[in-house]
This record gives C-alpha cells, structure tokens and sequence, in this order.
C-alpha cells in the first residue's frame, strides 16, 4: 500500500473517492460487456468504501484503553469462531459495539473477519465479510441506548443482524457466480441458501442470549471502573 | 533473485493482487486457464501433496457451477436436452464453465496470498495505510494465542478444583461457558494494565519503530518493474477488444492474431513469476550441493 505522505493530497483523496472516483467508475462501466465488470467493480467498490471508513478512524481519537479493547474483542470473537460449531462473531460484535462505541464496533466486527478468515480461508468475499461485520457493529453502536436498555430489543438486532448479514452476503455470491445482478438471480441466491440464513440468525440469538450477561456486563464494569 | 517468499512483502502482494484482478477482469478461457494452472503450479511447489482437500474444493465447487449456470440461464441457441420444460444449452453449460474456471483461478490465488502473507507482513503493508489499525491488528493476533494458553490454564485449575464432570455434556457445556466468563473477565483486566503500561512507557508520543525490517532491494525493485510492465501489456492486449468472446447466442471464438498471442504470452510470463522465482532458488540450491 503507498503511503501517502502529503497531508493535502489525503485531503483531496478522502473528498474525491466518495463523491467523484466512486461514482465516476460505475457510471464508465463500459456498456457492451458489463457483465464482465461486474464482479470487479463491485469488488473495487467495496475495498474503497471499506478503506475510507478505516481511514476516519485513524483520525479519530480512540484512546488507548478503548484501542486495546478493541484488539481483545476481536481475539475473543475470533477465539469463538475457532472452535467447533461456534460462530459468535456476530454476538461478540453487537455487545463490544453497545458498550465501546460505534467506531469500536465497526472495528471489531471488521478486523474479526480478516482475521478469522486467516484461518478459514482469506478469498475475494473477505472485505464483503468485513464490511458486513463492520456495519452490524457500527449500527449496534449507534442504537446503544435503546440495546442496552432492553434484552428483547438486543435479541431482535441479533436475528435481524443475522438475516441481514446473510442478505449482503448474497448479493456477492450473485454478482460473483453469474458474472452480473438481476431481481431474479438475487432471489434464486437467497433461496438456494435459504436455511442457512435462519440457522445463522438463530445461532446469533442464542450466542446473545448466552454472552449477554458474561460479556455485556463485563464490559460495563470494565467501562464504569475506568471511565471509558 | 530470492525466493518469492523472501520478496518484500509490496511486490508479492503486486504480483498476486495484481494477477488475481486481471483473473477476475477479464471472462477469456485461454488467460483464465493459464491463471489457474499457474497457480495450482505454484500451491504444489509450495506444499507439495498436501491439501488434497482444498483441490477438491477448489476444483469440484466451479465444475457444480458449470453444471448448473444452465438451469437458471436460458440464453443461447444449442440446446442439449429439456429439464422440466427448460432448454439446458450448451452455451449456457460453456460459459458457466469459464466463469467456473475464474472462480476456481481466484481461489488458488488468494490461497497463495494468504500462505504467503504472513500478519507480520500484512501488518508491514497496513503500517503505512493507518499505523493505528495496524497495532490493533497486530495485538489481536498475538492476544489469540495469549488467550488460548490462557483458557487452557483456567481449563487446567478448574478441573483441578474438581468443577468438572467429565463426559458428561451438559456439565462440560457449562464448564465451557464457565472457563469463557473467566477468560473474558482476565482480557479485559489484563488489555487495561497492557494500555496503562503502554502509556507509561510513552506510547503515541512518538514515532513508532518495527520489529521486522523488510528491505526494498534491487531484486525487488526488478520484480515490481516486471509485473507492472507485464500488467499494462496484459490490459492493453485485453482493452483492444482482439480477445473479446462472444458467448451468447451462439459461442463465437475471436480469430487467432498477433496481439492475442502476445497478449496470452505476457499474462502466462506474469502469472510465473512466483514459480520463476521458486524455481531458480532451487536451482541454485540443488547447484550448490552439487558442487559440494
């Protein structure tokens, strides 16, 4: 990756790739043979909206102790995902979001992708993983309040969370396997994979319900204790 | 040269990533055959007979995408036999085969990329992307097998306390969960006193220094020139339209000319250079011993 060391092209680079690179290569897309580019501009759309979103954090102020965090979260989901019949990075992202921030989240359920992927498989569905993850935790985040105030309310994100992932996780699948997107492929995709996406929401529930209490409470003692 | 592996870590993912994208890029049989065996070439170089399980996978999940593409795609002209009042093409059969094909290319590829990038070297590449996620990143690997000692430890003084029933599931479930609570509860303590000792220690204050120092050399730098030369003539080759396909209605191969050759012969030349490079490392190895 080139470092960009001029703080003036960084500037231009962040306001650019969002409102003129972006837009630009999906309204060049060559016409004649779409279908060809499908699967690289959507690739490339994802790399890009993923590296703007990591590139705001590295702005941000995190604070040591909450960065810190972040890193045992994410060893721990990737922990849970290493052992057999345990998928709790879903989980472990929504309760590390609720009570470190959004940003936080985001991180966690992001950087737990590439990593778990280390060891299940690192392929072109990596960042689509990440950016999943990532959103679920940044949502989590934002709706901390209401999450923390309502376990029923948690276990609908949870289930919702799931469904969601699995949908985004479609859509790749789709443009990746027939080379472009239509209604109808989409909904073949889906279908085809359809007790999955409700066994993975159904698995999300129960890993909340289970790591609610020990890590949810964990983390807002970690969070009172040291004023976080 | 060094061996691919020994090539700093921007001019190995150069090679793969870029090699990986002009795989993705471009639905042409002939560059996607030579994509893929090259890196099927250099997986087995690399692990030898191992991973039977992975060429099963990488190869048998393309050929059921062949085999189906022509159940939900009903274009072309050929039709080789009706399902349920649906024509099974055999366009539609070919092209799934070459998408097929891509598929399992790219799977070889990101494959070696992973068996080759270690985190110590990704963390290298993100170091100049964004420092601060590369500690997080960084730390996260080394917690994961800090926290596996650690859940064995637990493990260990548990049952030393006599809290655990062997073979019995339910108790061994909630044992599980148990040594889980514990360990959270120690990562969580122990990151805090790991940030408190970092600050002491003045992090953030400074420029921050790497363990690992991957240098730029002049084979590298030959390395880099060679895939980005190889690349622009590839995507030239490719943009000039010589090697377009025509799949649908009916297959239509593009003319056998100069460019199209050309074009096969550059992207074949790129695509091995993580297996020229292996190569004439052994062939120097073998030399040497040899000699002696």
């Amino acid at each position: 990756m080139l470092v960009i060391k001029s703080e003036k092209i960084r500037r231009i680079l962040r306001i650019a790739l969002p409102f003129a690179i972006m837009p630009a290569i999906v309204l060049l897309m060559p016409k004649r043979a779409q279908s060809q580019y499908y699967a690289l501009v959507s690739f490339a759309m994802t790399l890009m909206a993923l590296l703007l979103f990591l590139a705001g954090f590295e702005r941000r102020e995190l604070g040591t102790r909450r960065m810190i965090l972040v890193s045992v979260m994410t060893a721990l989901s990737v922990l849970g995902r290493m052992l057999p019949l345990m998928k709790p990075i879903t989980a472990i992202t929504v309760l590390s979001a609720m009570y470190l921030g959004p940003e936080s989240g985001f991180l966690v359920g992001a950087l737990s992708a590439v990593l778990s992927n280390f060891i299940m498989g690192q392929g072109p569905w990596t960042p689509f993983q990440m950016l999943a993850w990532g959103l679920i935790g940044l949502f989590a985040g934002l709706f901390a309040k209401p999450l923390r105030g309502s376990r029923l309310l948690l276990y609908g994100y949870g289930l919702i969370s799931g469904l969601g992932y699995s949908m985004l996780l479609d859509i790749w699948t789709t443009v990746w396997t027939y080379g472009e997107f239509t209604a109808a492929q989409y909904l073949a995709a889906v279908v085809s994979s359809m007790p999955y996406p409700v066994i993975y929401a159904l698995s999300n529930l129960i890993f909340l319900m289970l790591l609610a209490k020990p890590i949810g409470d964990k983390l807002a003692r970690i969070e009172k204790k040291y004023g976080l | 040269m060094r061996a691919f592996d020994a090539m700093n870590p921007a001019a190995v993912t150069a090679q793969i990533l870029l090699t990986a994208c002009i795989t993705v890029f471009c639905l042409e049989p002939v560059l996607l055959l030579i994509s893929l065996l090259c890196a099927m070439a250099f997986f087995i170089m690399r692990s030898g007979r191992k991973h039977i399980g992975f060429h099963i996978a990488a190869i048998g999940l393309p050929l059921l995408f062949a085999l189906l593409n022509p159940l939900w795609n009903q274009h072309g002209t050929t039709v080789l036999f009706v399902i349920n009042q649906r024509a099974y093409t055999e366009e539609a059969l070919f092209y799934g085969a070459v998408t097929g094909l891509r598929l399992a290319a790219v799977l070889y590829w990101f494959r070696n990329f992973s068996d080759l990038m270690t985190s110590e070297k990704l963390f290298y590449l993100f170091r100049g992307f964004s420092p601060k996620l590369a500690l997080i990143f960084c730390m996260a690997v080394r917690n994961l097998t800090l926290f596996r000692e650690q859940m064995h430890r637990i493990q260990t003084a548990q049952r030393g306390l006599g809290l655990y029933r062997e073979g019995h599931l339910l108790d061994d479930v909630r044992g599980g969960l148990r040594v889980f609570s514990i360990l959270v509860t120690w990562a969580l303590e122990n990151g805090i006193i790991t940030a408190n000792s970092m600050a002491a220690r003045g992090y953030g204050t400074g420029k921050r220094s790497s363990f690992t120092y991957f240098r730029f050399g002049k084979a590298d730098a030959i390395l880099v020139g060679a895939v980005l030369l190889l690349t622009a003539l590839t995507v030239c080759g490719i943009m000039s339209g010589r090697l377009d396909w025509q799949y649908y209605p009916q297959r239509i191969a593009p003319a056998f000319s100069l460019p199209y050759a050309g074009t096969a012969a550059a992207y074949a030349l790129l695509a091995l250079l993580p297996v020229l490079c292996e190569g004439k490392e052994a062939l120097t190895w073998h030399c040497l011993r040899q000699s002696i």
